[in-house]
């Protein structure tokens, strides 16, 4: 009986192993075909939401163009994670880290211990303003511009009536308060010289920039405030989940969506009108050009060590012309 | 003659298996190790003054003299030991050094246009593997020498052997204090919560109250003791609901948990509120303490050892001591085998549990601490679903969810095993969806041999009967 239990519980260690050594052979037979240049580690703010995930598949196909292999893992969300998995990258010597920051300022020991080691660190999407840290090298969108241009959608949306606009932020990325600064912006520009038609932020809420987090808050904002005219959502999914709270509310007709990112299920809610408008990001190119920076930084060639990708607003006329939505 | 013989060699296998039955987990811990080093077969490149020394024997080797060498490495500590090793090669030798590059590839760009410039020239680049595949060092056109690489087990790093412990020392010393709760035959859902609570407290407590950026190493243990004393306080407070008002510890730690993280979000997003002068709109981010010495808890080390995981050892030899010998380890045992029988023996159960839900907050909001610090700030969010880890590493060490069974070295040996399955498995680059499928088959076949557990011992009990009574043959 006990050997009988010594062979299950071995049995399961081995069926886990089996599980990891297939996913090791995959690996593997990257690494010796093309990746002479090494190996790129890349953690993911959270690869439920498809912007993350065309950041990595972009950056994995460039990085195999190059002749790197890329280990692509996901934060969740937690900077816990996610400096455990830059300890990890930097234990398996890693040619070098991309990161999406969970946290801002908490990632920070994490990159200066790659920086103690050598590794350069490459940030897409979010930057990390921790003191004394060395990013080599930053790619993103100009949440700030992008903000504007979802302010001049949501005046656009509403026209010359105005009326009461509900915000779902996620505060913890920077990115996001950025776009709601911007936002918050645009309105103000237009509401100065008016008494009438007035715009007004009635109230910030926590859509967690999720689909099930922003169906909660939506489905709350609409029994807080019955006269909202518009949303500014600053995330496809979380737009989404605003949209679905309005339509089981019986009030999608009344309240416009704007969202934020442009990413193909936000593009199709676009088509056919269930979202008014997007500023769209560019995740396929900040892939691509993190890639290009990695390159030029490995051949000692000068880059811009900051770039900004901006925004440009799609509406219903644009996705009726997209091909990418057949 | 000769049955006897084998009779022994039959005593011997029985005996073997006996143990290795007994500390099941412990072979399943080296089993683990032993599978994660399989999988990280991989190739090493050294960069010590040894592998130095042995490049700067081939460039003397290759190189005719006079020969002009230029040294690249990075701007690191081992690689600068790697660096002054090739240097001392090569000064035994006929070879001139043309240059020395501490830094990135880019420097290596400079450095080769600044030699050329001067008119002189290099005949060999000396480097290691990982700079040698630098753009510059490549297409520079003069030979390249670096040490070779060989095969080791990456998991079997010392870098990453501490890295395993250090990520899960916070894990590992929650799962002390959650330990004595289950042996009451109790469960902490607010560990996690708790966490984030003292990590909190002490970041803001040490900014606000303490001086910030000025404080002093008193202050900022001041406000350190004041996260871990809210912890304990939120630990006697669901202890209190237990012992007071029979409410299930399932739900009163649930509770617990909701208040402990809201209390953390709204200490962080005040705080921040503050910084920024009022009015505007705070954020959830980590409340970052600007004293450099906070991070020392979380981020320095002891003799090489890192500090989460001398702490952590320390709580477990504390640990064992309090559950083997004294008096309160044995009333814990006591209640939890079976609380009437413990009260009419005159076990004052209401202290015990009161006392054990208050340590499991201490050591939660000490974990707090040490996560504060390894991220030199409190984190609101810190902990989310620690308290099922926590749980699973408490099982898996094969500590009884009915109470009255478990040992604090099991569980040390429960969160080992949580720790290198995690680790293994994030090296072999298996996605986070799997691993979470590894983590529910490992719990769910902990229980189950956990429930198998007591057939197996009285169908030991009578197979040992049965060989006593049929001696002769």
């Amino acid at each position: 009986m006990k050997r009988f239990l010594l062979a299950i519980v071995a049995a399961t260690v081995l069926a886990a192993l089996g599980a990891c050594g297939g996913a090791e052979t995959g690996a593997g037979e990257g690494q010796g075909a093309v990746a002479a240049r090494g190996t790129i580690g890349f953690s993911a703010m959270t690869l439920k939401n498809p912007f993350f995930k065309i950041i990595a598949d972009n950056l994995t196909a460039e990085a195999e163009r190059h002749g790197f292999d890329v280990v692509v893992t996901d934060a969740e969300r937690d900077v816990n994670r996610q400096s455990q998995q830059v300890d990890n990258f930097l234990a398996s010597g890693v040619a070098a880290i991309v990161l999406n920051p969970v946290d801002r300022i908490a990632i920070g020991p994490a990159v200066r211990r790659a920086n103690e080691a050598g590794v350069p660190v490459f940030t897409s999407d979010l930057q990390a303003v921790a003191e004394g840290v060395e990013i080599a090298g930053h790619v993103g969108t100009d949440n700030y511009q992008g903000g504007l241009l979802a302010g001049e959608a949501m005046i656009e949306a509403l026209g010359e009536a105005g009326g009461e606009v509900l915000v779902l932020h996620f505060k913890q990325a920077n990115s996001c308060v950025l776009r709601v600064d911007g936002f918050r912006q645009a309105i103000g520009e237009y509401n100065r010289d008016r008494t009438e038609g007035r715009i007004e932020i009635v109230a910030e809420l926590e859509g967690g920039g999720l689909r099930d987090e922003g169906y909660r808050a939506m489905a709350d904002g609409i029994q807080a405030y019955p006269d909202l005219a518009g949303v500014f959502a600053i995330n496809d999914p979380s737009a989404l989940g605003a949209r679905t709270a309005l339509e089981q509310a019986g009030r999608a007709d009344q309240v416009r969506i704007v969202g934020f990112d442009g990413e193909l299920a936000g593009k199709r809610a676009i088509r056919e009108g269930k979202i008014y408008a997007d500023p769209i990001q560019y995740p396929d190119r900040m892939g691509v050009m993190t890639v290009r920076n990695i390159v030029s930084y490995l051949d000692g060639e000068d880059f811009e060590r900051v770039h900004l990708i901006p925004t440009a607003l799609y509406r219903q006329a644009d996705a009726e012309q997209d091909p990418a939505l057949d | 003659m000769p049955e006897e013989k084998g009779g022994r060699a039959g005593r011997w296998r029985r005996r073997l298996l006996d143990v290795l039955g007994r500390n099941l987990s412990v072979v399943v811990l080296v089993l683990l190790c032993l599978i994660s080093s399989a999988a990280t077969w991989r190739e090493q490149n050294p960069i010590t003054s040894r592998s130095g020394a042995a490049v700067a024997r081939q460039v003397l080797e290759a190189c005719q003299a006079p020969c002009s060498v230029l040294i690249v490495a990075r701007d690191t500590e081992a690689d600068r030991v790697f660096a002054a090793a090739i240097e001392q090669g090569l000064d035994a030798g006929a070879a001139r050094i043309a240059g020395r590059v501490f830094g990135q590839p880019r420097d290596v760009r400079l450095e080769l246009e600044r030699i050329v410039g001067a008119g002189a020239s290099v005949d060999a680049i000396a480097t290691h593997r990982i700079a040698s595949e630098w753009g510059p060092v490549r297409t520079a056109g003069t030979p390249v020498f670096a040490p070779g690489s060989y095969h080791w087990p990456t998991f079997l790093t010392a870098r990453n052997l501490l890295n395993v412990v250090n990520q899960n020392a916070d894990i590992a010393i929650i799962a002390l204090g959650m330990t004595l709760v289950i042996l009451t035959a109790g469960i902490d859902l607010s560990v996690g919560s708790l966490l984030a609570l003292a990590g909190v407290i002490a970041a803001v407590t040490a900014q606000e109250w303490f001086g910030g950026a000025a404080a002093s190493p008193a202050g900022l243990l001041a406000a350190m003791l004041l996260g871990v004393a809210a912890a304990a306080l939120g630990g006697l407070l669901s202890g209190t609901m237990v012992t007071a008002f029979r409410v299930p510890p399932f739900v009163a730690t649930l509770g617990l948990m909701m208040l402990a993280r809201g209390l953390a979000l709204i200490l962080a997003v005040g705080h921040q509120r503050r910084l920024v002068g009022g009015g505007a709109e705070g954020t959830p981010e980590a409340v970052r303490v600007e004293a450099a010495v906070f991070a020392w808890l979380g981020n320095g080390a002891v003799l090489g050892v890192p500090n989460p995981i001398v702490l952590m050892l320390v709580l477990f030899v504390a640990a064992h001591l309090l559950m083997t010998r004294t008096m309160f380890g044995r009333y814990v045992y006591a209640v939890g085998g079976n609380v009437e029988a413990a009260r009419l023996s005159g076990v004052p159960v209401t202290a015990v549990l009161l006392a054990v839900y208050c340590l499991c907050g201490a050591f939660a909001g000490l974990a707090g601490i040490v996560d504060a610090s390894r991220f030199e700030g409190g984190r609101p969010n810190a902990g989310e679903l620690y308290e099922l880890q926590v749980i699973a590493a408490v099982v898996v060490g094969g500590a009884s969810l009915a109470g009255g069974r478990g040992r604090i070295a099991g569980t040390l040996i429960g969160a080992m095993i949580i720790a290198v399955i995690q680790n293994g498995l994030n090296i072999a680059g298996v996605a986070s969806y799997e691993q979470k499928v590894v983590f529910g088959a490992l719990i769910l076949a902990a229980v189950l041999l956990d429930r198998l557990q007591p057939k197996i011992a009285s169908r030991r009990a009578r197979m040992t009967r049965a060989s006593t009574s049929t001696p002769v043959q």
